[in-house]
């Protein structure tokens, strides 16, 4: 199996204190993953380690392969490092459309001076990426929404949001922080067919979650993180058996 | 009608040269760079057009176009260092700028003729001239808007965090949009100088940099039409406000913290999203039926009532 993510022995400390200490991972191409853990166990900082965002204090980050520690989160993006945000982050005023066509950023070929004049080959590329994006926003039953201003709609609909920007991005590596946090189980259930017909095209996809039944029913692996570190690993129903993990959760 | 132009047409000319000043700060704005610099910018624009007309013979065409070049070239320099800085440093850095044009153009009186100004410049741009730049500014500026480089802007401006996770290199853009809004700023500066017979020190001060942040601010820093707004209202107003004499600066000042608190976005983005939002209701309401799922209607009912977890 081809991993298209793998951590090894991954630290970062904030001011000496550690929020992941010696984690190590891998996220399989074609599979979710889910990594699970209680509030504060360094969730979010796993996502940030990976994305760039924040630098490692140790240890090493490689990405099909190739060590990508020392990168910086654009260039990640540009390699197809994908993800959403927990705490919800569109352009409120922009359409529902232009927030997703963001997400294109990466694939978009035309040059600075055509786009800055409005020249024919930055009109046909959006155009184009506009169509790409109509797609995404049928698939998540949004296209009669495509004109709304992003910030008018409803959490859920703004979480989508979030998700098709991501997708547009046709990522390698899909990070999804927190994806169904606030909503009820019919919602979760809609996008879970997503992300799994996702996952079936390729994408290796990390499923950072709170809910620990969402992820049982959705992830092929599970790692479980408390306090920065792993604490278990293994398939979802050994996993959801493993005493540690349960007095992580129930803290018992 | 006719005898109302030409009995305004300084006004007209001023809410002109204006609306250009106030898209160059529009431009950073919109990218979300904290600039002050097109006061600086505008002061060398106008300075170097002036002097190239006045003492090197030049034709003020060619001179507008240099003035233009002088603007660009100082906000080429000035990019670099300062796409590393963010937020209030950005403000900083490009006032201190401003400050040293300032005092250049007052003690570096063999050139610049100090608090004299300089006089006799030929007065070849008319309200016909400004009007034609104005309008090739607006149809560049929302070509700009349209496209890539405008949704990276927004994103920039927005969120940068996002804009990093999506591959923009943000650093570029904001040296994009601080060098675009230096060449806007030298051009109006070099119209202007074009336009007025004489130019002082004192036009291109603290009341030019602040004058023209608050028209992007009344206005709206999203839409180009928020500068355009913004420098018609604050240009026009002191003539309006004549009968308030000593007062007038106050009345303005408490307008400017009126829309602040009321219409954040400015008075064209508001009339923009209103419009938009309202029209969006009207289609629901003929449509909505047809699209509604029951997923949506429990959100609806949810951010009616102002729940948003």
């Amino acid at each position: 199996m081809t991993q298209t993510l793998v951590l090894e022995n991954v630290a970062r400390h904030f001011g000496g204190v550690p929020a992941v200490d010696g984690l190590s991972l891998a996220v399989p191409a074609g599979r979710i993953t889910g990594l699970i853990g209680p509030n504060g166990a360094g969730k979010t900082t796993v996502v940030n380690l990976i994305t760039g965002m924040l630098h490692l204090s140790a240890g090493r980050v490689l990405l099909g392969g190739r060590d990508v520690s020392r990168e910086e989160a654009p260039e990640l993006a540009r390699a197809g490092v994908a993800r959403t945000f927990q705490n919800i982050r569109l352009v409120a005023d922009a359409s529902v459309l232009d927030n997703v066509l963001a997400g294109f950023h990466r694939h978009e070929k035309t040059g600075l001076m055509a786009n800055l004049f409005g020249l024919p080959s930055a009109r046909a590329e959006t155009a184009r990426l506009r169509a790409e994006a109509m797609t995404l926003l049928e698939r998540f039953g949004m296209a009669a929404l495509a004109l709304e201003r992003a910030g008018s709609l409803s959490y859920g609909h703004q979480r989508r949001i979030e998700m098709m920007r991501a997708l547009a991005a046709q990522p390698s590596l899909l990070l999804l922080d927190e994806p169904v946090a606030g909503m009820n189980d019919a919602e979760a259930e809609s996008l879970a067919g997503i992300f799994r017909a996702v996952a079936g095209e390729g994408v290796a996809v990390l499923l950072i979650e709170h809910n620990m039944r969402f992820v049982m029913s959705l992830c092929s692996h599970l790692y479980v993180l408390a306090s920065g570190r792993l604490i278990a690993e293994g398939a979802p129903e050994v996993v959801g058996r493993d005493p540690r993990v349960v007095e992580a959760y129930l803290g018992a | 009608m006719i005898d109302f132009f030409f009995t305004y047409e300084s006004l007209f000319d001023l809410i002109l040269v204006n609306a250009l000043l106030a898209m160059s700060q529009y431009v950073v704005l919109r990218a979300g760079v904290f600039s002050l610099g097109t006061a600086g910018f505008a002061a060398l624009g106008a300075y170097g057009c002036a002097l190239l007309v006045t003492r090197a013979g030049w034709p003020p065409a060619l001179a507008i176009a240099a003035g233009m070049a002088i603007g660009t070239a100082a906000s080429v320099l000035l990019a670099l260092p300062l796409s590393r800085l963010r937020g209030v440093f950005q403000a900083v850095a490009t006032l201190a700028f401003v400050q040293i044009v300032l005092s250049a153009t007052q003690n570096w009186v063999e050139l610049t003729n100090g608090a004299l100004g300089i006089n006799g410049i030929p007065k070849v741009v008319g309200l016909g001239t400004l009007t034609v730049v104005t309008l090739l500014v607006v149809a560049f500026l929302v070509a700009m808007g349209r496209f890539s480089f405008g949704r990276a802007l927004d994103v920039i401006r927005e969120d940068e965090t996002v804009a990093v996770s999506l591959g923009i290199s943000v650093p570029r853009y904001h040296r994009i949009a601080f060098i675009m809004s230096g060449a806007l700023a030298g051009l109006a500066g070099g119209l202007h100088a074009c336009n007025s017979y004489t130019i002082t020190p004192g036009e291109f001060g603290f009341q030019m940099l602040v004058n023209v942040l608050a028209m992007v601010v009344l206005g709206g820093r999203t839409s180009v039409w928020g500068a355009l707004a913004g420098a018609a209202i604050l240009s026009t107003l002191p003539e309006l406000f004549r009968v308030f004499a000593d007062y007038r600066n106050m009345v303005q000042g408490v307008l400017m913290m009126l829309v602040i608190v009321y219409l954040p976005r400015g008075v064209a983005d508001s009339f923009i999203v209103a419009v938009g939002d309202r029209r969006s209701r009207q289609a629901s309401a003929v449509h909505g039926p047809r699209h509604e799922t029951a997923v949506s209607v429990v959100h609806a009912a949810a951010s009616d009532a102002g729940v948003r977890p």
